[in-house]
């Protein structure tokens, strides 16, 4: 863990802050869709500051390097996030697929 | 028996009106209805200007979601047999009687109306996707289907309830294997199909590809989880 990704790892939380702010100036994004990214970001920080817990953590599950385990942390997260898209997507098409059939099964009623 | 022809037309605007004169004309005693997936040509307004029978979807919603508004149609106008049908004149009208015909003399829940029953299937590149498919419902069903992907298949009042109710009900092959699975009675037709009159084949290889591996996976690993 040198100086170099704790840097990198708070401009990430800052810019994902930004980012966050943004959508929610725009009514893009809902409180709830932005608490993941708000807590995301709130990691990457908590990181930076106490670099102890990476060493910890990784010492424990045997990891070569810290910074390996902070790339991989990252990596789940983001995976599961994106799982959990994929099913909200799924689930969001069945209801424009319900809507839809809906809308042209009561023209014809 | 009261049967509908659920035809779903997405950008027909070319056979559309052939496909449905046809059908009146040589099959007059079977409904049909035409469900207009949001097509971006002229296939609603040509539907309208010849009287015909439209289910009308705002948007496009896909093959599925497409037949299921037309099994939905059917089931509250409670017609006995719903056969699927393509608008772009493949299929021909005067095997449908014959379809429904053997589902009632026979118990059938699904006929398939199929080109391999008397004929025997040529070698194609296209035959070997269909090979193939027969011979993975054959592994997980033990149903020899000779021609899984056949697009004419009729159903009966107990699959058109299945149809409504469950999501992400196909009018496909995987679906076939998974009724099959679960003590549906499927029987095969001969029905003859012509080549395509307009239109190009919507089967391109890349997408017979990805056709292929989802009516696959699907067959193999997802249907064992529903």
């Amino acid at each position: 863990m040198n100086i170099a990704l704790r840097i990198f790892l708070v401009i990430g939380a800052v810019i994902v802050f930004a980012m966050v702010i943004r959508k929610i100036r725009k009514s893009e994004m809902q409180a709830s869709d932005s608490v993941f990214w708000l807590l995301f970001a709130g990691a990457f920080v908590v990181i930076a500051l106490i670099p102890q817990i990476a060493f910890v953590v990784s010492d424990w599950l045997g990891f070569d390097s810290p910074s390996n385990f902070v790339f991989l942390f990252v990596i789940a997260i983001l995976f599961i996030k994106a799982f959990t898209l994929s099913a909200d997507v799924a689930r969001l098409r069945q209801k424009v697929v319900a809507l839809t059939q809906e809308i042209a099964l009561r023209e014809k009623r | 028996m009261k049967t509908l022809a659920v035809i779903p037309a997405y950008n027909e605007e070319e056979s559309i009106v052939d496909t449905v004169e046809e059908l009146k004309a040589i099959a007059p005693q079977i409904d049909y209805i035409i469900v207009n997936d949001g097509s971006k040509d002229n296939t609603l307004a040509v539907c309208q200007e010849h009287g015909f029978n439209v289910l009308n979807l705002p948007v496009n919603v896909g093959l599925t979601g497409g037949f299921q508004a037309g099994m939905k149609y059917a089931w509250e106008k409670g017609y006995d047999y719903v056969v699927q049908f393509d608008a772009d004149g493949q299929h021909r009208p005067e095997f449908i009687q014959k379809m429904v015909d053997a589902a009632v003399e026979q118990d059938a829940d699904i006929v398939i109306g199929s080109r391999f029953v008397t004929e025997k299937k040529q070698a194609s590149a296209r035959m070997t996707g269909s090979a193939l498919i027969s011979g993975i419902i054959k592994l997980t069903t033990g149903k020899r289907i000779k021609d899984p992907t056949s697009g004419m298949r009729l159903y009966n009042r107990d699959m058109i309830k299945r149809f409504v109710y469950e999501p992400d009900f196909g009018p496909e092959p995987d679906t076939v294997a998974y009724l099959i699975r679960q003590g549906a009675r499927v029987i095969e037709v001969q029905a003859d199909m012509r080549d395509r009159t307009a239109g190009e084949s919507y089967l391109s290889f890349s997408k017979s590809i990805s056709y292929m591996m989802r009516t696959c996976t699907s067959i193999l690993f997802v249907q064992w989880f529903r």
